[in-house]
């Protein structure tokens, strides 16, 4: 209202800057409200997530015992031990799994850029990847059940939830390797080339260096995921309140099966390891996503 | 270069991990693990033989479980046990497929499918049920001004069936003829979630009801009045919550939360649960299985008339093989089911069981000597 008419006299020259007009404020300010909404939508739940997970976890996780003991020979509704044979059972799954998957996978994603090309084979694998990524963990839980357990007839083990977690963790990591090595430019396997590189020289020396750091980040944040998954540990495994070192045979805690047993515990224990083992869990998640974030810039390519 | 740094962390990794790995106690017994041995029965146990067992079930029997650990662990230091209340369906599955030592259920195995399945697991000899632990369930209410409410297996079956709508019905006023009853609706609260105590309570009601509860057993409930909650836990809180409510729940629960407790009228005038009435009614239990194979006619509890015997519980069983463990699982079966057929006993009131009965405690010591 103020200016959008301003004095017929200067219209020759309008100046540079005019103020804005009411319509366009109320405009930018919804805009502006409307984006910092869209903010604290995404934020407060993490916020809040967070917050509840500490501050209901925290009392549990600052006792030495939680990270020297296990439930062993404790009642559901006694205080005391603490969550070192879930934290074992969680680590070593998931260590085993990696072990398995990061070379299967990284191989796979090397074919599919280096040499796979467009052929059938190629083309089909990437297929079969797709799909692997959709497959619900439950599904990837109920499969290795079939097989390992019915068919084979092996006991349920910690090296079954293993396998499981095999199945979800290789299409993550084909994928990320995949994309990795897409990004290497050419310029620099045309450059080996010339100077007489083998195929294979290139991919080890010049190729998998220049991407190895994104590589791992996709290993360290699909390992991260995969501890957390709940189904194939409720399937595959039995929950021991004793320590277990043993990935083949008996039962075996892990943070989310600890978790889930707890759950059913109605005590202010069950409550306090519930949320022990919850904030125990975003802890180790974190620390190897921190990890992942490290070794990515440790590794990261050198550019002056 | 990178290579080389790459192992590097790898190494880091790996040390860490076996520096946790070096650090680890199962040792809670500080942690007030108090087994009194207040046990009448001192019988001696043979530990030994597989360290670690593994068994699996009844979610009813778990608190139970975990203080016969507690037991285990006190008696034979190197002896544990890990028990997955998954469920007695899960239980009796994973006992037939081999994947646990013994199984946890609330009702016997089902012939001919489940019981040939077990003697085909304990390599072609019997499986035997063992009812060790026994939950009491209380019909737990709240109402203002009014203690210690008298039912009969009729009256309760009409509550939780709706044939019976307000406190004042002449119905619950004949059995309590000096209450002052109020003028209020009855709100029943059940379990909406498949349970063992509801099966328990049904069949029960079927039994004790003389013909009033039509809509048989099975773990829904099938009254068809009130209000369904989630669990032991949420029923209870549920109920302490509404003057007027009405439930069914294991002693426990009705314990912390406050809820009166119902006595049951069998006939011969009321019952309160306790202990003793509570052994009174394992006691007067007729046994259908065979030699050893405790199998409980449950319609002997249910349909007591026996003078101070409370007619209302959940016995759940351990599935044994009676032959056809490997000795080391035999020895160490054998050990664990001792120790908590006699000193994991004294732990078991305060977790909201009843103890078994010296007779009974018996039959059951004679039936895990003879597993072989």
């Amino acid at each position: 209202m103020s200016t959008g008419l301003a004095d017929p006299s200067r219209l020759a020259t309008p100046p540079t800057f005019q103020s804005v007009s009411t319509g366009r404020k109320i405009k930018n300010g919804l805009a502006t409200v409307l984006v910092w909404l869209a903010f604290a939508v995404a934020v407060v739940p993490l916020v809040w997530v967070l917050y509840t997970v500490v501050a209901r976890g925290f009392p549990s996780i600052v006792d030495a015992d939680w990270w020297q003991k296990s439930l062993s020979g404790l009642l559901g509704r006694q205080q005391g031990g603490g969550a070192y044979h879930a934290i074992v059972g969680t680590l070593l799954q998931g260590l085993v799994c990696g072990v398995i998957s990061v070379p299967i996978g990284i191989f796979v994603g090397i074919y599919l850029v280096e040499y796979g090309g467009r052929s059938k084979l190629a083309r089909t694998t990437t297929f079969m990847v797709d799909i692997l990524t959709g497959v619900p963990s439950i599904v990837a839980a109920l499969f290795i059940y079939a097989l390992w357990v019915t068919t084979l007839g092996f006991s349920r083990s910690g090296f079954a939830v293993a396998l499981a977690l095999v199945l979800l963790m290789i299409p993550v990591i084909i994928r990320t390797t995949e994309e990795m090595l897409k990004i290497v430019p050419d310029e620099l396997r045309e450059a080996s080339y010339a100077l007489g590189i083998p195929k294979w020289k290139t991919i080890m020396k010049i190729v998998i260096p220049t991407a190895l750091s994104g590589i791992l980040t996709g290993i360290m944040l699909a390992l991260a995921r995969v501890m957390g998954e709940t189904a194939p540990v409720l399937v595959l495994v039995g929950y021991a309140a004793y320590i277990n070192f043993n990935l083949f045979d008996g039962p075996m805690a892990s943070l989310p099966l600890l978790m889930n047993v707890e759950r059913n515990n109605p005590t202010q224990a069950g409550y306090d390891r519930l949320w022990g083992a919850a904030i125990t869990l975003v802890l180790i998640i974190t620390l190897f996503n921190l990890l992942a974030t490290v070794v990515s810039r440790w590794l990261a390519p050198k550019t002056k | 270069m990178k290579i080389q740094r790459h192992g590097a962390v790898l190494g880091l990794v790996a040390a860490s991990s076996l520096l946790l790995g070096a650090c680890g106690s199962d040792n809670n017994t500080g942690a007030g693990g108090s087994t009194s041995s207040a046990t009448a029965a001192s019988v001696p146990v043979d530990c030994g033989g597989k360290a670690k067992l593994n068994a699996e079930g009844s979610s009813a029997q778990k608190n139970a479980v975990d203080a016969f650990i507690q037991a285990y662990k006190a008696k034979c230091s190197n002896g544990d046990l890990a028990y997955n209340p998954t469920g007695s369906g899960a239980g009796v599955k994973q006992f037939n497929a081999g994947q646990v030592d013994f199984g946890g259920s609330d009702s016997a195995l089902k012939a001919p499918a489940e019981v040939e399945a077990a003697a085909k697991r304990c390599q072609s000899n019997p499986a035997w049920h063992l009812p060790l632990v026994f939950g009491p369930v209380a019909i737990g209410y709240k109402l203002s001004g009014v203690d210690g409410l008298v039912l009969n297996g009729e009256v309760a079956a009409k509550i939780f069936n709706g044939g019976i709508k307000k406190w004042n019905d002449p119905a619950i006023k004949a059995l309590n003829s000096s209450a002052n009853l109020p003028d209020k609706d009855i709100a029943v609260v059940y379990r909406s979630d498949e349970s063992g105590t509801t099966d328990n309570f049904q069949k029960y009601l079927k039994t004790a009801s003389k013909g009033a509860w039509t809509q048989g057993d099975g773990k829904q409930f099938k009254g068809g009045v009130g209000e369904g909650k989630e669990k032991s836990a949420g029923v209870a809180q549920a109920a302490s919550t509404v003057d007027g409510a009405v439930t069914y729940v294991e002693l426990s629960f009705a314990q912390d939360n406050k809820l009166s407790i119902a006595k049951i009228d069998t006939g011969s005038g009321p019952v309160e649960l306790t202990n003793e009435t509570v052994g009174k009614s394992i006691d007067g239990a007729k046994i259908k299985g065979q030699g050893n194979d405790l199998v409980l006619d449950l319609d002997s509890i249910y349909g007591t008339t026996t003078a101070g015997a409370y007619p209302l519980l959940l016995a759940t069983y351990e599935i044994v093989c009676s032959k056809g463990y490997d000795a080391d699982t035999a020895k160490a079966v054998k050990a664990f089911l001792t120790v908590a057929a006699t000193d994991g006993q004294a732990q078991l009131a305060d977790a909201g069981y009843a103890p078994l009965p010296k007779a009974f405690q018996d039959k059951l010591l004679t039936a895990i000597k003879a597993i072989a």
